[in-house]
């Protein structure tokens, strides 16, 4: 038994020693780096240890409550969006009708796609004087839509962008979980209601819940670390009022090289990725057992 | 009469279905083949709404000619660099990946296995760029900005957990009997897992390595800041494509295509992995 647990070993410690090295120590390090005042620039001086002052400077820092405004309006839109988006879809393809497969690979394509090169592709889409969607709405007489120049036109953007990549992605995963409901069920259940409404409801909603949690969080702390989008599409603008919560920390430390107060801003969005893992591995870890 | 009223409410309900479908497919392809046609207009006509080639528009290659031919050598040295880094994470996730996974399918650890899993993929839910800066320092530190090695560890890094994840649940659904009888005739653990478990891993290893490898090549964050031109990988370079007159709109379609026709097309091998894959395992597909 002592042999056979040291071979385990011998096959695990590689991977162990590879996240200790290139995610547990940079994390601390950041975190460490976060009680100083580094800094990179012209003229190099020593790195003074300060405490607490850089998360002190957080809450009296304009900016932050700028940017989290645009943050809180990606996370919530985007995750409700895909999420209802997604399950509509899955419905739709949980039906039985030959040929839906080849339309489902079809449909998972913009998962993989690169968000910066999408945020590119928004650029033009959203052109304001010849992208097709601003040709579009002129040719149905809605007129011409500031998607750039204008703040909220342009978050709007952003939102469309994303809540279009991400879709595919919810429903995938909730008509999975639909594909896994017996059909028994719905027998039993079609002799009551023959309302598809008051089978969805009855049936399929209360046993999709538990894939629909999962795929909320996942999405949740997706939407926290999205800047690729707003990076090519909008620059940010105009002003920041596409800047997100982790585009203001990339611009603080390393356009701005204030590396110790993009630390601590970081740091705390570690922390809201530590407490929604945390929930999301107590809820699944028990699948991760060995038989 | 009966049977043919149910019939017709049944035509009914297939025909709207199938137009659902073909609504949400077209939103879904709409973008891609608005630039896979514009990347064949001049510049003039990519500013019409046309969308029939030959009828409304004469399509051309000066787009792609621009971007791969002559005065595209950027371009393609960058796309290989793309290659270059993504293959080369993806070996060393796969490496890694394929024994921890095996480990931790095969083997009882004190900390518990559940415990252990939850700690090589929950780096998927940590925000880059908390580590973003430490790399940078890192790197500059020991001489390897704009380098492959650095691009390749900070890439392996994050495409690890879907290696774990797809292999430690193949090992964990085949049965062990095989591997089991070859201990018993006096073969090492490391010979069991070379030659009995692995080669029968191929499909998951190829899924697990396609996915992989589309997370490493469409990486922007990292790229960006961890190199300047050498390792330059492909997401930073599509970014330069202004020019003083405005946006080309022809030129920036041809790019971000060859950006992102390499990932989608490879992922149509991996449909049965991505529900378990990208859920972490927590939703069977």
């Amino acid at each position: 038994m002592k042999k056979r647990n040291r071979a385990g070993l011998f096959f695990l410690l590689p991977g162990v020693v590879w996240v200790l090295c290139f995610t547990l120590f940079p994390l601390l390090y950041s975190l460490g780096l976060s009680f100083t005042d580094k800094r990179i620039g012209r003229r190099p001086r020593p790195v003074q240890f300060i405490g607490f002052e850089n998360y002190a400077d957080i809450f009296s820092d304009n900016r932050v409550s700028e940017v989290l405004e645009m943050t809180v309006f990606i996370v919530l839109g985007s995750v409700l969006l895909t999420v209802v988006l997604g399950i509509l879809v899955a419905w739709l393809f949980n039906h039985d009708i030959p040929g839906l497969r080849v339309f489902r690979a079809i449909l998972t394509l913009p998962i993989f796609a690169a968000p910066i090169a999408l945020g590119q592709l928004g650029m033009i889409l959203f052109n304001e004087q010849s992208g097709p969607v601003n040709q579009m709405l002129r040719a149905i007489g809605a007129g011409t839509v500031y998607w750039i120049t204008d703040p909220w036109s342009a978050r709007f953007a952003v939102l469309i962008v994303d809540v279009w990549q991400w879709t595919p992605f919810v429903f995938i995963i909730v008509l999975a979980a639909m594909q896994s409901i017996p059909d028994e069920l719905y027998e039993a259940a079609r002799l009551d209601t023959s309302s598809a409404w008051t089978l969805f409801r009855k049936v399929t909603f209360p046993l999709i819940l538990p894939a629909i949690g999962t795929v909320t969080m996942l999405r949740l702390v997706e939407t926290f670390k999205i800047l690729d989008i707003p990076y090519t599409l909008t620059g940010g603008g105009p002003g920041v009022s596409t800047q997100t919560y982790s585009y203001y920390i990339y611009l603080t430390g390393l356009r701005h090289f204030d590396m110790g107060y993009a630390s601590a801003l970081a740091y705390l969005l570690v922390v809201v990725a530590i407490i929604v893992s945390s929930i999301f591995f107590w809820r699944v870890r028990e699948r991760y057992e060995v038989q | 009469m009966q049977t043919s009223q149910l019939i017709s409410r049944r035509t009914i309900e297939h025909t709207l279905l199938w137009a659902a479908v073909l609504l949400v497919t077209l939103i879904a392809l709409y973008p891609f083949a608005w630039a896979l046609i514009t990347s064949f207009k001049p510049q003039r006509d990519a500013l019409e709404s046309s969308m029939i080639p030959f009828l409304q528009f004469k399509p051309i290659m000066d787009n792609w000619n621009a971007e791969l031919g002559r005065t595209g050598e950027e371009n393609i040295k960058a796309l290989k660099n793309s290659a270059i880094i993504a293959i080369g994470a993806t070996v060393i996730a796969l490496t890694l990946g394929s024994t921890a996974g095996y480990a931790l399918a095969r083997f009882r650890f004190g900390i518990g296995n559940r415990n252990l899993v939850s700690w090589f993929l929950s780096q998927r839910f940590l925000p880059p760029v908390a580590t973003l800066i430490p790399f940078f320092l890192l790197l500059q530190r020991f001489d390897l900005l704009d380098t492959y090695v650095g691009m390749i560890v900070v890439n392996a890094t994050f495409v690890m957990p879907f290696a774990v994840l797809i292999m430690r649940d193949f090992f964990a659904d085949i049965p062990k009997d095989l591997e089991e009888a070859a201990l018993v005739d006096g073969a090492s653990h490391l010979q069991v897992f070379l030659r009995v478990a692995l080669p029968i891993a191929g499909p998951a290893l190829v899924a697990a390595g396609i996915i992989c490898f589309t997370f490493a090549w469409n990486e922007f964050l990292f790229a960006s800041v961890l190199t300047v031109r050498d390792a330059q990988p492909f997401t930073v370079k599509i970014i330069s494509t202004g020019t003083v007159r405005g946006i080309h709109f022809g030129f920036v379609s041809t790019r971000l295509l060859m950006a992102v026709v390499p990932p989608l097309v490879l992922s149509l091998f991996v449909q049965r992995y991505i529900v378990r894959g990208l859920t972490m395992g927590a939703v069977k597909g």
